[in-house]
């Protein structure tokens, strides 16, 4: 018990050092995330708390929607808490720069077990916190249960934690007992990736907006009994919803002593069975993991003749950048893996317009297709923000704790971080271009707005890249652990903070001049001379941004990156 | 070949450098020595153009790094303490990708000095391996490797026999060796002291970011009233007077 304790402190005190040691800039960071973090659950808070009572007001089956959203919620937290217990428990028991140290300490292998799987519990249960919170809160603020229902949410939720990273737990072991560490995490990221695209497909193409059309109400009430939960007597979560449900509605609570036994007896078991099978096979699988990694490359050729065509343009110094980033890039089944993601993101971006139902709008046509192709450029560009937030604002912070390589050798930090930002940008707009232009051409718009959509998404792009490698320089991290988690990070959303403003800046600038020729051409009227000059400095002061958008971000990265010491 | 003029850096008022002034020859070796935390690597990573000083001037080849830093990095080949190299790259990738940042053409020549590098350092039946299979001595003859590509005139190296075996460390004495006899100055820091005697012309001891003394093994043992042990000598210039007797040992 006393080497658990030991073998856990370090995490607290680590928490508490970052706390208390924090220069004032990150502790102000922390605060900046945590307000972030309250606003998120606030708003989470208010939208569930509507969509409940909306729900309430539907007679008869508006509580039995509730029930089903609530099952559907704890099924859901619990596959996430799964899936999410499985990544971090490959990461923390097996993968983690200290654990050959302590597997060198006479500690036992159950303490070991124990101290990491509690650090997998932590760093994969703070999601049910965020999300689950606000959710259940609402549910408490519209039903109005008594105080059980705060202790059974508490132990219940506990419970259903320790089950799911039990189960996470366990199949990593078995996981990592028949692959590699590495192997399996791979393995692992990409049935994640795929399980969300699949996901993402499916609730998108079921067209979920129809619910707020009362004509088909009904219909999709048919829809969504036909689409049952799975209503399982073994799963934990019907348990949970049962016991939760009743002390939410029924005054008094009803007794569900055999639900609540079920799912603490489950829990507790898991535990048990884990210790076993860690027992059994958990320091075979972590000396599996120190076996070398993947010693050959894949598709060499290919990836050889891409790279010589990449870096053609380009002087020496800079293909070999490219050469070097792009071999990167794909030879990472964990960042490649993403473009999959990006490509489901695309297909359900382009699909969300061809079933606009257009044709029912009372707004004429021809004026809301423009309409909406104007607003489709914010969209477009806001995707294309977080695209960037993920690649392009990660690129200076890619080259990791090799960038001494780059900072000793005579390549100038300018023509490096230029460099970046112009191959980087082709992608970029080759991307945006095909976003709006097929968009467009869904909706039929007019060729002066297919033409004005065109031109502001290719400068509206060059903003966007440059904020993300001058953002990504300013706050450049070579010491990750993993890259995904920058954007997330205090860069990364203040990244998404700056580069939304900049596309609400340019679309807002641009949407006067719009109306102003939309109408005239519409109306046969002449544009008079003071719409011109409004005309005018509109789009002078569009350019004026984009500009700034370019350089200033860039100057502030390189200026961040020449005083960067390591 | 190589100036440090009152090179100097702060960090939050610590000096961990402070007021340094150095002058290397051409072809020399040079030992910088010092205990943890005296400076060597801020130094070294100053002269390679990693880290600003806070003031102070770095010539290296005649050329002022802060004034033209392109130019003085192509005269320069660093060989940092831990080998953090790009672990998805190919050892013969990771080489051409130096040889592109040093703007050496991909010509017939360049593909036979590689090969000629890979396999002087025992790497060439490893080049088309990924680098995140390579243990820690492959890591480090790699780099080792990787600086001596574009020829440079100044070797700045960072404890270059950790995670060496004693067959790489002794190729390594060598090679260096064999630079300096060609003309390439090596500016090396080491804990090494043996290696430090053995190769090197001229020694200085930093302490506290101070340089304490400077001068070849014998006239710094002369200097400081020890027999001619590196070892001694350190300890003596280090105040670590607890070590100058093994018989004062704390015992266990």
């Amino acid at each position: 018990m006393k080497n658990l304790y030991l073998l856990i402190k370090p995490r607290f005190l680590a928490f508490k050092n970052q706390l208390i040691s924090s220069p004032g800039g990150k502790r102000g960071r922390i605060f900046i995330l945590g307000g972030a973090g309250v606003a998120f659950c606030c708003g989470m808070f208010i939208v569930s708390t509507r969509v409940l009572i909306h729900f309430q007001s539907v007679e008869v089956i508006g509580d039995l929607v509730a029930r089903y959203l609530l099952s559907m919620i704890l099924l859901t937290f619990f596959s996430l808490l799964i899936f999410s217990h499985i990544i971090t428990a490959v990461s923390n028991l097996y993968l983690s720069k200290d654990l050959e140290f302590c597997h060198s300490t006479p500690v036992s292998v159950e303490a070991l077990f124990f101290s990491r799987s509690f650090y997998t519990l932590m760093d994969s249960s703070w999601m049910l916190l965020i999300f689950g919170l606000p959710l259940f809160m609402a549910y408490a603020y519209v039903y109005r249960p008594g105080a059980g229902f705060y202790f059974t949410l508490f132990h219940l939720n506990l419970a259903m934690v320790i089950i799911a990273a039990g189960m996470g737990i366990l199949i990593t072991m078995l996981l990592v007992y028949v692959f590699p560490a590495q192997r399996t995490k791979d393995i692992i990221m990409f049935i994640a990736i795929l399980m969300v695209v699949a996901l993402y497909f499916l609730f998108r193409f079921l067209r979920p907006e129809r619910l707020a059309n009362p004509d088909s109400f009904f219909s999709i009430m048919e829809y969504l009994s036909a689409l049952k939960t799975p209503q399982s007597p073994y799963l934990p979560t019907q348990w949970i919803t049962e016991t939760l449900w009743d002390s939410l509605t029924v005054s008094g609570g009803k007794s569900h002593i055999f639900a609540v036994t079920l799912t603490w007896v489950t829990a507790l078991s898991m535990v048990v069975v884990n210790v076993w099978v860690a027992q059994a096979v958990y320091i075979d699988g972590f000396s599996k993991s120190q076996e070398a990694k993947k010693r050959r490359t894949v598709g060499k050729k290919i990836l050889d003749m891409v790279v010589r065509c990449l870096k053609k343009p380009f002087d020496e110094d800079l293909g070999a950048i490219i050469a070097k980033d792009f071999r990167t890039f794909f030879r990472d089944n964990t960042q490649w893996s993403q473009l999959i993601l990006l490509g489901a993101l695309v297909v359900v971006y382009v699909y969300n317009f061809s079933v606009l139902p257009l044709d029912k709008s009372p707004i004429q046509l021809d004026f809301l297709q423009n309409e909406l192709a104007f607003l489709n450029m914010g969209l477009a560009g806001f995707v294309l923000s977080a695209i960037s937030a993920r690649f392009i604002f990660t690129a200076v912070s890619a080259e990791g704790e090799a960038y001494w390589v780059i900072s000793s050798s005579p390549l100038r930090l300018r023509k490096y971080l230029w460099g970046k930002y112009v191959y980087l940008s082709f992608p970029m707009i080759f991307l945006a271009e095909v976003l709006v232009v097929f968009t467009n051409y869904l909706l039929d718009v007019t060729r002066f707005m297919m033409l004005l959509s065109s031109i502001t998404m290719l400068f509206m792009v060059l903003g966007i890249v440059a904020l993300g490698i001058g953002f990504g320089a300013l706050y450049a991290n070579f010491k990750y652990e993993n890259i995904a988690q920058l954007s997330v990070g205090f860069g990364g959303v203040l990244y998404m903070i700056v580069s939304s403003i900049f596309i609400a800046i340019v679309i807002l600038l641009e949407a006067g001049p719009v109306y102003i020729l939309f109408m005239s051409d519409a109306s046969g009227r002449t544009v008079t001379d003071f719409q011109w000059l409004i005309i005018i400095v509109s789009f002078v002061m569009v350019m004026v941004i984009n500009t700034l958008a370019i350089f200033k971000p860039m100057r502030m990265g390189l200026k961040a990156l020449r005083a960067y010491e390591g | 070949m190589i100036k440090l003029i009152g090179l100097s850096k702060v960090y939050k008022g610590f000096h961990a450098v402070n007021e340094i002034n150095i002058d290397v020859m051409a072809g020399v070796i040079f030992g910088f020595l010092g205990p943890n935390g005296a400076g060597k690597t801020t130094t070294l990573k100053m002269m390679a153009g990693i880290i600003k000083p806070t003031s102070g001037q770095i010539i290296i080849n005649g050329i002022n790094l802060a004034e033209n830093p392109s130019a003085a990095k192509q005269c320069v080949g660093f060989i940092p303490d831990r080998p953090f190299l790009y672990e998805k790259l190919s050892g013969l990738e990771f080489l051409l990708l130096i040889a592109g940042l040093y703007r050496l053409d991909h010509t017939p020549l360049l593909d036979r000095q590689v090969s000629e590098l890979l396999e002087l350092f025992d790497l060439d039946a490893w080049k088309d391996e990924l680098i995140e299979s390579y243990s820690h001595g492959m890591k480090q003859r790699l780099v080792m490797c990787a600086s001596l590509l574009h020829r440079p005139k100044v070797l700045i190296v960072d404890e270059p026999m950790v995670g060496l075996d004693p067959k790489a460390a002794r190729l390594v004495k060598a090679i260096f060796k064999k630079q300096a006899s060609n003309g390439t100055t090596i500016f090396m820091s080491t804990h090494s002291l043996g290696v430090a005697q053995e190769i090197c012309n001229e020694i200085a001891i930093i302490q506290k970011g101070q340089i304490v003394a400077k001068g070849t093994s014998k006239t710094l043992s002369r200097t400081v009233g020890v027999d001619d042990n590196l070892e001694h000598t350190f300890l003596k210039l280090t105040e670590d007077k607890r070590f100058m007797h093994e018989k004062s040992l704390p015992a266990h």
